[in-house]
């Protein structure tokens, strides 16, 4: 610390460490925050049809069974935003067990980006994306949950995923053509 | 000016303000971050908290970087300089003597900030 260049140097690689040391805190606190989100999730209705992915493009595509499904959400999630929360990632799964074991499929998601849009208040919402199974068919399909799943993505840390709330029912085999009702 | 020029040439400061420069940068720079946490908290702002610890950061280098007089307080005392045995060539003159031609001074107790001033 004799001359000018030496204190410089001495302090700025100090300050350097003690900002490394406030951002590993801050990334280690965030988790263990308070926050009381409110959730409820409702299933009215599920449909499934035989159908194929009508490509031009695309000649490997098969005959499949897709569900579609008729859900209500209620949500509150503004308690879970607090200093480091950049956005939360909020997601609509199906989960169930098959004969290749746990399945997942997400079937709905919404980027939630402060606390005005963290009020959710679906009505009768339709599944965004496909519900198909691996195997074509949900033959082997048993235990399907609804569940509703949150991940806050900090600017500091690690990401991870807080299950909200899970609705069991089940997946009904589509018709065959030809079958009466 | 000829205070700004003592506290930057080259910032020289003796011993015990070496040690009141280590306490003190140590105790700003992590009270700083301590002050940053605090107020991005209660703020609920994370960009508050950097923006206060750079600021923390900024007043260290206030106050230590520059050699300010009171580091200077405690200059080293060094012994009196021994005097050449006359008649012995074995070791170099020490002693600036009428015959001899100056030579640069390179001891470090012939070169100092204050030389500056005269």
């Amino acid at each position: 610390m004799n001359n000018f260049l030496q204190r410089l140097s001495g302090i700025t690689s100090f300050a350097m460490s003690t900002l490394m040391a406030l951002v590993v805190l801050i990334s280690l606190t965030t988790p263990f925050l308070p926050s009381n989100p409110t959730h409820a999730v409702q299933l009215h209705n599920v449909q499934t049809t035989t159908g194929r992915m009508m490509d031009p493009y695309d000649k490997t595509s098969r005959t499949a069974e897709y569900a579609r499904l008729t859900f209500d959400v209620d949500a509150d999630l503004s308690s879970m935003f607090n200093w480091n929360t950049k956005l939360l990632f909020t997601y609509i799964t199906v989960d169930y067990q098959s004969s290749s074991g746990f399945n997942r499929v997400v079937i709905w998601d919404r980027i939630v980006r402060g606390k005005r849009q963290a009020k959710l208040k679906l009505r009768k919402h339709h599944n965004k994306y496909l519900l198909r199974n691996f195997a074509q068919t949900f033959e082997s399909v048993e235990g399907a949950n609804l569940t509703l799943i949150v991940n806050p993505v900090p600017y500091l840390g690690v990401m991870y995923d807080k299950t909200m709330s899970s609705v069991p029912f089940s997946i009904p085999r589509a018709l065959k053509a030809g079958d009466k009702k | 000016m000829a205070l700004l020029t003592s506290m930057f040439e080259s910032g020289r400061i003796d011993f015990k303000g070496q040690e009141l420069v280590s306490k003190l940068a140590t105790f700003l720079i992590v009270g700083s971050a301590l002050a940053a946490v605090v107020v991005g908290y209660s703020q609920h702002a994370l960009s508050l908290c950097f923006y206060t610890y750079v600021a923390g950061v900024a007043l260290t280098y206030i106050v230590v970087l520059p050699a300010w007089p009171f580091y200077k307080r405690n200059p080293v005392k060094w012994l009196p300089r021994k005097q050449a045995v006359a008649g012995n060539n074995t070791a170099p003159a020490l002693v600036d003597s009428p015959n001899q031609p100056t030579s640069r001074k390179t001891l470090v107790e012939d070169v100092s900030d204050d030389e500056m001033d005269n």
